[in-house]
């Protein structure tokens, strides 16, 4: 038996002495390459930069002659300064990237049997906002693996085509689907020429579609949806749905969702939706909607009484008046820090911030 | 007679160095998960989508939650931080928890605060009084503080959740020191599978030794003192490499006070955080698990390895026995509080294999290596083992660990390489080597102190914290903490 102690304590030695090695070889090798690295970019990097800072007007021909090995050293930096830039220079530089091959390549990537390369690929298109690569994209939206399909929404949410607003969608009634909030920002990232198809999927059988498609519609300010939102608050038979369609309602700014929104908040709805309700009233900025904020401020449920409260206190010198008449009339006897929640508590606090907010920020001298 | 004592003391000497060998074995797999996580993670940073998500209108607000007591050495700092973190929407809730101090002062000096008339919810219960709100009059909507009476950890952190206003909720230390990213890093989770994350934890590193301005790491570096080297090896072994690993497997039942993030609805749901536990961190997280579990909802608690939150860790032997009789009567008391899960087919892997795990591998180790420490020599003593048996069991078990500890510094030097310098290199491994030299030992026998308070019911004390604050500014700044 001391034999194989004896073996397993030389073998013990031998992998902690190799792992010790390993640990410096790490760094070492790690090291020599990073210096070798910033050595091949350095020349790159400063073409990069003149040529954006000249809002790519000249400069293109050094960077498409850059060697292959000092690109691919840059090109990690190139491709990040791509995602900052806007306009004529971003054009500019994507202009060199097709030259160079890079969409080509990533092109022919997205069929790699690596899920990174196909996420990597589908990356690069992305940043390179490259309209050509809206079916490939499209394709990868029913990719076996979720984080390549979520790469692939994401690029084309940064390409912008409206086209694949339907794909997104159907993309959505999968199992194991991309984020809700992923597909919302990319659905809004396709702009106003989408209201078409999102507005017709509140149809949708599927909940988590239509909830999507409100918020996006919702950041979209799609006004011309607001009655078939209006009719998914009434009807909805999922509460998370018609709570999203009371948030965007809010979010679109138009005087016809204060009605809606209103008949949300009486008691006889859930507290859920009353609360998004209340607040998405203050979003909307109407005036019109003080009175039935005010009669909620003695809520018993305190995150509908809390945000008919500051619904109030955004909606102004009305909101303030009614806020202030709360207090007046003393209809709580509470205190500040009272547990449950009340009129007055709640009008306070939110006076006390409308009067912080309203002062003006001493600088400092 | 002697005979038999003779063979069972032969007996328990062998099933000791099983246990070691099987420890030892638990934590190299471990650390292979980690690992292998990490490669992935590495390998998917070019495509991850964190810009996006900073871009995106839609990413969940998150409200930063600190609990305060006595922390006037470093809250400016940790405020300045947090409040500079970079992620598009979120507010910093502090906490200060009856503090006798000057921490409130400082925060109010500092950031100009003025009172509102908060109505606090009573979503989750809290025991003591809230004295007053104040917010930042500069940004009223990002830094609320909120004067309480003192009422414990736990307790200020119900407070905080009562009055957070945003979907999640991101508990941190007060002298914990973010990096700029970290929230971003530790909601992303959220973004990714929102339906299923119910909470994600982030890695906690020492700062001690670091250089920290403006509440930022700016420069990291082994600590001074070899107490706090050999922690550092410890905090990625166990933290780092055992927490990611207990991820990858689907079993996190720990997530640090220090950096968690947490969906608040489910954290309302479960009633907050328990005022009658010490470990109060991990003991929400395996209540979660417990109440999911009982939904049968599809859920999951992860841990990401990168950014990372900043704490000091003690350096004095008398300030680590408290916080090792802490965190193990912690563990004790949870153990105690959820035996009903433990081996429970119903909880899954949480009850099957994380639970038990940490009865055999973390309860118990301790108390396994004092028996080694005291029956080995007893052994040898009375001719049961032979002194070539207990040499090589020696070294065989502690060898064992120290391959662990140097596999834990090899993948952090092939992933995240945070210590830049050849000197901290050669710092951490010889630290690896050191940790068996009296620090396991000591570390074991102050553990064992903590389960058996727990055992015997003594009141939860946090005890006292020596903190110098971070910043690397010279500072005489010196206070002692001594939470409820």
């Amino acid at each position: 038996m001391l034999e194989v102690f004896t073996v397993t304590i030389a073998v013990l030695a031998v992998v902690v002495a190799v792992t010790a090695g390993a640990i410096i070889a790490v760094r070492v090798v790690r090291q020599i390459r990073q210096r070798r690295y910033a050595a091949l970019a350095a020349g790159p990097r400063r073409a990069l930069l003149s040529f954006v800072a000249g809002n790519g007007e000249e400069g293109s021909a050094d960077l498409i002659a850059i060697p292959q090995d000092a690109w691919r050293a840059a090109e990690p930096g190139a491709l990040a300064l791509l995602g900052k830039l806007r306009g004529e220079a971003h054009q500019a530089l994507v202009s060199v990237f097709l030259h160079r091959g890079i969409a080509r390549k990533a092109l022919g990537d997205l069929h790699s049997r690596s899920r990174v390369r196909r996420a990597r690929a589908a990356q690069v298109l992305g940043d390179l906002e490259l309209r050509e690569a809206v079916p490939e994209l499209c394709r990868l939206l029913t990719d076996r693996h979720l984080e390549v399909r979520v790469v692939a929404v994401r690029a084309l949410g940064r390409i912008g085509d409206p086209a694949a607003a339907w794909r997104l969608i159907a993309g959505l009634d999968q199992n194991e689907s991309i984020p809700s909030l992923l597909a919302t920002h990319t659905l809004v990232q396709l702009g106003p020429e989408a209201e078409v198809t999102l507005s017709a999927a509140l149809d949708h059988p599927q909940a988590r579609v239509r909830a999507v498609c409100l918020d996006a519609l919702g950041l979209l300010r799609a006004t011309g949806s607001v009655q078939r939102m209006a009719r998914i608050l009434r009807e909805d038979d999922v509460l998370d749905v018609r709570v999203a369609a009371a948030t965007n309602l809010g979010r679109l700014g138009t005087r016809s969702a204060v009605e809606p929104l209103t008949g949300a908040l009486t008691p006889a709805r859930p507290t859920a939706l009353r609360s998004a309700a209340a607040k998405a009233l203050g979003d909307l900025g109407a005036p019109a909607a003080v009175p039935a904020l005010s009669a909620l401020l003695d809520d018993e449920h305190y995150w509908v009484a809390h945000h008919a409260a500051h619904a109030l206190r955004r909606l102004g010198l009305g909101g303030l008046a009614a806020l202030r008449a709360v207090l007046d009339e003393g209809t709580a006897e509470a205190g500040a820090h009272a547990r449950p929640s009340n009129a007055s508590g709640h009008a306070r606090e939110a006076l006390a911030l409308a009067e912080i907010e309203t002062q003006p920020v001493p600088v400092p001298l | 007679m002697t005979d038999f004592i003779r063979e069972l003391l032969r007996v328990t000497d062998w099933a000791i160095f099983a246990y070691f060998v099987a420890l030892n074995s638990s934590y190299l797999g471990l650390i292979v998960l980690a690992g292998l996580e990490f490669g992935r993670h590495l390998r998917r940073a070019a495509f991850a989508g964190a810009d996006d998500m900073f871009r995106s209108p839609l990413t969940l607000p998150v409200s930063v939650i600190v609990p305060a007591f006595n922390e006037g050495a470093g809250i400016v700092a940790a405020v300045q931080a947090m409040t500079a973190l970079r992620y598009p929407r979120y507010e910093v809730v502090v906490v200060d928890d009856g503090s006798t101090d000057d921490t409130f002062e400082l925060l109010r000096n500092q950031f100009d605060l003025v009172e509102v008339p908060r109505v606090v919810p009573g979503e989750v219960p809290y025991r003591s009084q809230v004295l007053s709100v104040h917010v930042a009059r500069a940004n009223p909507q990002t830094l609320t503080v909120v004067r309480k009476t003192n009422g414990g950890k736990s307790d200020a952190l119900n407070v905080g959740i009562n009055l957070a206003r945003h979907p999640l909720v991101c508990m941190v230390d007060a002298d914990s020191v973010l990096d700029p990213d970290a929230l971003l890093s530790v909601a992303k989770p959220f973004g990714d599978d929102p339906l299923r994350v119910a909470a994600c934890g982030g890695v906690v590193r020492i700062a001690n030794g670091c250089k920290v301005i403006g509440g930022r790491v700016v420069d990291v570096r082994m600590p001074r003192q070899w107490l706090v080297r050999v922690q550092v090896v410890e905090y990625l072994r166990a933290f780092l490499m055992g927490r990611t690993g207990w991820s990858r497997l689907g079993g996190l039942v720990v997530i640090s006070g220090a950096f968690g993030i947490f969906r608040r609805d489910l954290v309302v749901e479960i009633g907050g955080m328990s005022h009658d536990t010490i470990g109060e961190d991990a003991e929400l997280v395996v209540r979660l698990h417990h109440h999911l579990r009982e939904r049968d909802q599809d859920y999951r608690v992860i841990f990401v390895a990168e950014p990372v939150s900043w704490s000091e860790a003690p350096s004095s032997l008398r300030v680590l026995g408290r916080q090792r009789r802490r965190w193990h009567r912690g563990i004790a008391e949870i153990l105690g509080k959820h035996r009903r899960m433990i081996g429970n087919p119903r909880y899954g892997r949480i009850g099957l294999v994380a639970l038990p795990y940490y009865v055999v591998f973390e309860l118990l180790a301790p108390f396994v290596e004092l028996s080694a420490l005291v029956l080995l020599p007893l052994g040898l003593w009375v001719d049961a083992v032979d002194l070539a048996f207990a040499w090589r069991f020696a070294l065989v078990a502690y060898g064992y660990g120290l391959l662990i500890s140097l596999l834990s510094l090899f993948i952090e030097e092939v992933s995240f390489h945070r210590y830049p310098r050849w000197s901290d290199l050669l710092r951490g491994v010889l630290a690896a080597i050191i940790e068996n030299f009296g620090y396991r030992q000591v570390l074991a026998v102050w553990q064992v102190s903590g389960a058996v308070h727990a055992w015997r019911g003594g009141q939860a004390v946090w005890g006292a914290m020596h903190r110098k604050g971070f910043d690397s500014e010279p500072s005489d700044r010196v206070k002692e903490t001594v939470g409820a």
